[in-house]
């Protein structure tokens, strides 16, 4: 499958892969000056593989809340919530946010690998609920401008750039069509998301990249996405979350709001927080030398307590992070080893994020 | 001002208290996106959740570091939740409770007590 911007990422030169069915721009001039671009300048990202919902009706709020780990009921409109959805079993479905519109219109954005199972899980917990699930793969696009001249680009195409915040949303119109303009991002680097119909995105794309030009933009490929939300900790599905990882044995465990109302999977969760075997997630960076790369094992004292979930060299650091998935309790410092091909390498246990922004 | 273990402080005037959380909570907790403070009017107990400060790595419970009946919200942070980061120990105050008992602020730690404990 295509984005509606294919022929544009192959003119500007990218280098594609295929992503979950999807042929995607892993890069354009390469992962480490693209990421630097949105730390420093400001990025484009074409995300229209992701998926958008619209879920609306009476029960709508409470359906949403029933799905999720966080908190969805009683938020304020025009506020968007990350949360992960859970299944019956205690574990993670997805991890999406969603926006509340008002209490009976809502909409989620999901990861594109999960987009089928994502749609087939809402309907089927539908049924119990007076609410309509609406799904707007096929019309929709997605496009994301991070980094510090988010802000000054984007307003000088929409005013209302300006005074949008972390976590809030928009409806504003671009040439006669009502869009949204939200406050959101997987970088950390500050910015916005697009959600728009597909024809409007391919406007939007061009539009961005010349108004930027002035700020530095560049166009930013799925390889440097996930250098940067692993410098901010995020997790990704398949990655840090997954059916067989509960919730709280992830770095999004703090989405689990456990004095809130009933939730799928809740009475597995809460059976977990007594069981011995709950695993944790945790950031670790590398002490020796070398890349700790996914899938490699962890040791502590000998013993094999788990395995890498992501890693990569991070550019802006300049060290080797990863977060790992283990059994038992770790505490921040802690040495623990990464067995790198046949060497056992030392690395030591960080707080998240690894990448902190300075504030002025 | 005294403070909590659990981060927040309390500032008392005429029986009064102004609670908010401390600068090492707010720097902690990252940009605060969404606030959930208590209604008007609830009875609370020293230690009892109050408020929550969700960010976007976390979500925290704000505890009342005492007893008594809530007076006041800051219903600015509806609009303006980075108030807490810019100004978590002044403008970013949360809610006002008043003090049903208040020999609770003797318990509490004076705010040279609390750094020493930070820094441990």
């Amino acid at each position: 499958m295509k984005t509606i911007l294919y022929d544009k990422h192959r003119v500007l030169g990218a280098k594609m892969v295929e992503f979950f069915g999807w042929e995607m721009p892993i890069q354009y001039k390469g992962i480490i000056p693209e990421h630097h671009a949105v730390r420093e300048k400001v990025g484009l990202f074409d995300v229209s593989h992701m998926g958008r919902i619209l879920i609306f009706g009476p029960d709508a709020e409470c359906f949403l809340d029933y799905l999720s780990t966080n908190k969805i009921s009683g938020k304020k409109p025009f506020t968007a919530t990350y949360t992960v959805l859970t299944n019956s079993e205690g574990g993670c479905v997805d991890d999406v946010i969603i926006y509340k519109i008002d209490n009976t219109h809502f909409f989620t954005v999901v990861n594109a690998g999960n987009r089928e199972k994502d749609l087939e899980h809402f309907l089927k917990e539908a049924k119990n609920f007076d609410v309509v699930v609406q799904d707007r793969y096929d019309d929709d696009g997605i496009l994301a401008i991070q980094g510090p001249k988010a802000i000054p680009l984007m307003t000088e195409i929409f005013p209302e750039a300006s005074q949008l915040k972390l976590m809030r949303f928009v409806p504003v119109v671009y040439e006669g069509t009502e869009i949204i303009l939200s406050g959101t991002g997987y970088t950390g680097a500050g910015g916005f998301e697009i959600y728009a119909p597909q024809q409007v995105i391919d406007t939007l794309w061009d539009r961005i990249l010349e108004v930027g030009q002035r700020y530095g933009i560049e166009p930013v490929g799925l390889g440097a996405r996930d250098t940067l939300r692993l410098e901010m900790g995020y997790a990704l599905y398949g990655h840090e979350i997954d059916t067989n990882i509960a919730p709280t044995e992830s770095v999004s465990a703090w989405t689990v709001r456990w004095k809130k109302g009933e939730f799928i999977g809740r009475s597995v969760l809460e059976q977990l927080e007594k069981n011995s075997h709950k695993r944790s997630e945790y950031g670790i960076v590398l002490v020796d030398k070398g890349i700790a790369r996914e899938g490699y094992k962890v040791y502590k004292d000998g013993k094999n307590i788990g395995y890498i979930t992501s890693g990569t060299f991070s550019p802006s650091l300049n060290k080797s992070i990863a977060i790992i998935l283990v059994q038992g309790e770790l505490q921040e410092g802690e040495i623990v080893d990464v067995q790198i091909r046949k060497n056992l390498c030392c690395a030591q246990v960080v707080p998240l994020p690894f990448y902190k922004i300075d504030k002025e | 001002m005294k403070f909590a273990g659990t981060h927040e402080w309390i500032e008392v005037d005429q029986e009064v208290g102004t609670v908010g959380v401390s600068e090492h909570a707010q720097e902690e907790l990252g940009d605060i996106v969404y606030v959930e403070l208590p209604e008007l009017g609830r009875e609370v107990k020293a230690g009892e959740e109050a408020a929550v400060l969700e960010s976007t790595k976390a979500a925290a419970d704000i505890y009342t570091p005492v007893s008594g009946v809530i007076v006041e919200v800051n219903e600015k942070l509806n609009d303006v939740s980075e108030l807490v980061n810019e100004s978590p120990e002044q403008a970013g105050w949360l809610f006002r409770v008043r003090l049903t008992q208040p020999e609770e602020m003797n318990v509490l730690m004076s705010p040279e007590e609390y750094q020493k404990v930070m820094r441990e």
